[in-house]
């Protein structure tokens, strides 16, 4: 930049300033800088500001400190209820729904006529996402007279659970419906596979290398880029599930399903606190933003980026 | 020193949060840009004069209309409000619907934007916190120098949207709380169901119907039987609840514990998984209940997805009742923003949405019975065999029913949630009836102090 | 000897498919329950829910269902939909690809810092930032037009960078190398090396861009105003009304038409994430 205000120096300058990383690097992400200044700095510094006072929406905010976060910590004892719930759903979700993603797209990565087919199959399920179909469907299936004892009691297991009614069982129904909608981990995991060059599986082969050898030595080394970007990915997604506890179960029963993010908008818009639904949502990008911290700089352990040979 | 810089930066957000939250003014009108459609070029291009010059005859004044509801509210409100138009030349109405979760999140951050439509729909639990942060206009004069006609409509309904002595908002229709019941089941046990069941008289039904015929008994443990009981002990539940005192909220969750402990009473289990909150999984739908409770607007919803017959009655009582406790409650409400530039018109617009019969023929008493007891005379002839029982309940609480509870404080919304978890424990078995009134009524009680 | 091992895998194969298509059935027990539920009658998909097929096949839920709201039907809805989320699509898949290029392969200041604030805007639930966005778009006037739905997104959108950022790394910097020792600038490196090497994510980018716009009801709820601006994901929220009633039979008559074009984009885009890795497997 500097260079482009003394033009007699040398002809070639702009030319070469240009093509240097450091101007470069701005230049294409400059889109990005841009828009996060004019359409999310502002709306995040307002409500990271919202967090420090008391504010009902309909009437302007009055400054109150850090009450909001204290009342969070000390006096509110069902946000660490809801913190605890999300946590176990993440806890047990995230892996288990990656490592499902992950079987599955190695299953249909192989190409047959029905591959096509299959992808489609399995990715329906996160097509209708968590519509209102789903939350009623999710409920019968669920239900004490529905699909899921039907079946156990096929098997030989004679139950009359009410899953949706037990607090240790509730919460896993909404796991389950995180695992079923597998769909778009697999979608990457499979385009992760698809980068993967060919020519390192001929290599390996004409070495005589194994199925076995050849997966734990080329697909998951080459795949951990994008197992990396689907942990972080589903973690904050985990973090920030809203629909399946608001729609399906209302946090019934007794909270045991209630989300971090139903509560903090239940505060906001319900009951009229957006300064503490505003601090409970900083504090969540605080943990979300610390555990993606730590999965930042672990990545030099375990992920392989060819690049970075 | 830093915390003198941040409390002088919070301060300037502040003051931009605040700035933009009051510049909007006649911003209503100006949202056609992009839109095209329906809304003429005409329209949209006198907008700005007519907010300039007011609404003086001749020019074309531009109203917005939002409501909630469904196909059939959307298609009914569209046909009333295309009619106005043509009848009124000069008025250019454009509409706004959303669905009931969506129009509240919508509305607070069009109020947060100085941007709120003309004509706004209101709803009883809302309009409080509404009208204190000074987002609703008071409708008083337009009522009085004779705008919005009131002559065939009932004091107690301008009342149930007034508040300290001025109306801020007028109500569509009337509702009333209501027990259904499943004809089928109720005549195969051979039991009758009186118009107003006492609890215990309610409790024996229950029990009978139970021995005859399997089915269970599903009572209200919600802020609604609360009020009920509160009410027919003479006060109201949230005078009790902001004073601390639990003596109907203890009867209350006494009256929970009783049913919970029957034979006849639907599991907790059960409860959760149901969720009789929710229309379309309430468990008498599917025949586990023989009963369950409502407001009478949600009936034919009701019925609908049940698909049978279904019978209703009033909300139990208790047997030493010194008060009725029913009441009508305003099913929904229209209100004039206090930034719109254009109050006259809506409210003559309200007036016809009120009065007229015309109007009404089509509307025919989707937003609940019409208010003005003319029109309601008029449009009952017309309607279903389902509405016509509702018309003819609504008659019969009518006659009978004491006013309606003030409109609902702030901090109800946490008050009910914080109402549905305890009475759960109180129906799991972990706590008695004693500890739940205790710390229903105090956490209550602070949540309204906080919220003065 | 080579008998035997063809028989092998024969059965390999056919064991694989019974497998998979058990799998795919469960998978998509739900998703054909409400199709099939699009042609019951309301209360009879809520009181006989366990049963799949309906008494018989009806339309009325489709004719109902497509007439819309107030003389807006949803051949509207849709069109505004093909609109939002076609734009939408474009801007985003473009602009996350030129981003995640500067933050993938070039050092340059502060670029710790900006990649910050991006995963900052993903952890952040859009509904707490909803009410000052409403004011800041209502500032400049763009409430109530298309504007402050599609145009952000022409700026890069986390997601989709992020998700390019990991793909672009995953290709080896000899081919940059390799490309300026022949003339290239870094500007001509992207579109002429890097850019054909990360068509899946780019496909990638453009299914979900496409299926979570054409979802996305949020922002259409607080931004637009005049119902015939709607998209589909917004009108179907219409069909439920917990204070009047809802018509689900219609609602799901919808739900399923909406289906169609994510399915259909999907069905198209997947083949090119096919190809390639196909040939190893056979080699295999």
């Amino acid at each position: 930049m500097k260079n482009t205000t003394n033009p007699p120096k040398r002809k070639k300058t702009l030319a070469q300033a240009m093509n240097t990383q450091k101007v470069a690097g701005y230049v294409f992400t400059l889109p990005f800088i841009i828009g996060f200044l004019a359409f999310l700095a502002l709306p995040m510094i307002l409500s990271f500001g919202f967090s420090f006072t008391k504010y009902s929406i309909l009437e302007s905010p009055e400054f109150i400190g850090l009450d909001n976060y204290i009342t969070m910590f000390t006096g509110d004892s069902k946000f660490w209820k809801v913190f605890g719930v999300t946590l176990y759903y993440v806890i047990f979700s995230v892996p288990l729904r990656l490592i499902m993603a992950l079987i599955v797209a190695l299953l249909l990565v192989k190409s047959s006529k029905l591959s096509g087919f299959y992808r489609a199959v399995f990715y329906l399920p996160s097509i209708i996402g968590s519509s209102v179909a789903v939350a009623i469907l999710w409920k019968r299936m669920f239900a004490s007279d529905g699909v899921i004892n039907a079946l156990l009691q096929t098997v030989g297991i004679n139950c009359e659970i009410a899953w949706l009614g037990r607090e240790s069982t509730a919460i896993w129904t909404l796991i389950i419906l995180a695992v079923w909608q597998f769909g778009s981990s697999m979608l990457i995991f499979l385009s992760g596979l698809k980068q993967i060059p060919v020519s390192l599986y001929e290599a390996a082969t004409v070495d005589g290398a194994t199925g076995i050898q050849r997966f734990f030595k080329i697909t998951l080394p080459m795949l951990t880029p994008t197992i990396f970007f689907n942990l972080i990915n589903q973690l904050i997604n985990g973090f920030m599930a809203f629909t399946q506890s608001y729609i399906i179960t209302q946090g019934k029963p007794r909270d045991s399903t209630l989300f971090y993010t139903v509560y903090m908008y239940q505060n906001s818009f319900t009951y009229n606190k957006m300064g503490y639904g505003c601090a409970m949502a900083w504090f969540m990008v605080l943990v979300v933003g610390i555990l993606t911290l730590i999965l930042f700089k672990s990545q030099k352990y375990w992920v392989y980026y060819e690049s970075e040979g | 020193m830093k915390k003198r810089v941040l409390a002088a930066s919070m301060a300037a957000l502040m003051a931009m949060a605040s700035l933009s939250g009051c510049s909007g003014g006649g911003g209503s009108s100006s949202d056609t840009t992009t839109a095209g459609g329906d809304t003429t070029t005409a329209a949209s291009g006198d907008t700005t004069t007519a907010a300039d010059s007011g609404s003086s005859d001749g020019e074309k004044v531009t109203l917005s209309l939002y409501w909630w509801g469904n196909q059939t509210r959307n298609d009914l409100t569209k046909k009333a409000v295309d009619l106005y138009m043509e009848q009124n030349p000069n008025i250019e109405i454009t509409v706004e619907f959303t669905d009931w979760s969506g129009y509240w999140d919508k509305l607070s951050a069009m109020a947060a934007g100085g941007n709120m439509p003309d004509i706004i729909q209101q709803d009883y639990s809302y309009i409080n916190q509404y009208q204190q942060s000074g987002q609703l206009a008071d409708l008083t004069p337009f009522i009085e120098d004779g705008t919005i006609d009131t002559t065939n409509i009932p004091d107690s309904i301008i009342e149930s949207g007034s508040i300290d002595g001025k109306c801020y908002a007028l109500s569509l229709g009337s509702n009333a709380p209501l027990m259904i019941y499943d004809k089928a089941i109720v005549e195969q046990a051979g039991v009758t169901i009186p118009d107003q069941p006492t609890i215990d008289e309610l409790y024996d039904l229950g029990e009978q119907i139970y021995a005859a015929t399997g089915v269970k008994t599903y009572f209200d443990g919600g802020l609604n039987m609360m009020q009920i009981i509160a009410r027919a002990n003479g006060s109201h539940l949230f005078d009790e609840l902001a004073a601390g005192d639990t003596a109907s909220t203890l009867e209350h969750f006494q009256n929970v514990v009783r049913f919970n402990d029957s034979d006849a009473a639907i599991s907790p289990d059960l409860l959760a998984e149901k969720n009789p909150d929710v229309v379309e999984t309430k468990p008498i739908i599917d025949g586990t209940t023989w009963n369950d409770f409502s407001f009478s607007n949600q009936y034919i919803s009701i019925s609908d997805v049940a698909g049978r017959d279904l019978g209703v009655c009033m909300y139990p009582t208790t047997a030493d009742a010194t008060t009725q406790p029913m009441y009508l409650k305003p099913s929904q409400f229209f209100s004039i923003a206090e930034t719109s530039e254009h109050k006259q018109e809506a409210a003559e617009f309200i007036n016809w949405f009120t009065n007229s019969v015309e109007c009404n023929e089509i509307l025919l008493g989707e937003r609940g019975i019409p208010i003005s007891t003319e029109v309601a005379e008029a449009i009952k002839p017309m309607v279903d065999e389902k509405s016509a029982l509702i018309f003819d309940y609504i008659d019969k609480v009518s006659e009978i029913a004491e006013p309606i509870d003030d409109p609902d404080p702030t901090g109800k919304g946490e008050i009910e949630a914080i109402g549905k978890t305890t009475v759960e424990d109180v129906r799991y078995g972990d706590v008695t009836a004693e500890e739940a009134a205790e710390s229903f009524t105090s956490q209550s009680a602070s949540i309204l102090s906080q919220a003065q | 000897m080579k008998q035997g091992y063809k028989e092998k895998r024969m059965v390999l194969t056919v064991i694989y498919h019974v497998f998979t298509l058990l799998f795919a059935l469960v998978m998509i027990y739900p998703v054909v329950w409400m199709i099939l539920g699009s042609f019951k009658d309301s209360n009879e998909i809520f009181q006989q829910a366990q049963k799949l097929l309906p008494d018989s096949f009806k339309l009325t839920n489709y004719e109902v269902g497509w007439q819309g709201f107030a003389g807006y039907s949803f051949g509207i809805f849709f069109k505004n939909s093909f609109i939002i989320a076609g734009l939408s699509t474009i801007g985003a898949v473009i602009s996350s690809a030129i981003v995640a290029y500067g933050f993938a392969r070039c050092e340059f200041k502060f670029k710790g810092f900006w990649f910050a604030c991006m995963l900052l805007a993903m952890m952040l639930p859009f509904q707490m930032i909803m009410i000052p966005q409403y004011i800041v778009f209502n500032k400049i006037g763009w409430v109530g037009s298309y504007l402050p739905i599609i145009v952000p997104q022409f700026f890069g959108q986390g997601f989709f960078i992020f998700l390019n950022v990991q793909f672009i790394k995953g290709i080896p910097i000899d081919l940059d190398e390799a490309a300026r020792m022949d003339g290239c600038s870094i500007y001509s490196i992207f579109p002429r090396i890097i850019l054909p090497l990360i068509k899946p994510s780019l496909v990638t980018s453009a299914i979900f861009s496409f299926m979570w716009r054409w979802d996305d009801f949020m922002s259409a709820l607080i931004y637009l105003s005049d119902p015939y601006t709607y998209p589909v994901s917004y009108a179907l929220k219409m069909f439920s009304d917990p204070t009047a009633g809802s018509d689900w039979g219609a609602m799901f008559a919808m739900a399923t038409l909406s289906l169609i074009p994510i399915f259909f984009i999907f069905l198209t885009m997947q083949k090119y994430l096919v190809e390639g890795i196909a040939s190893t497997g056979i080699k295999g």
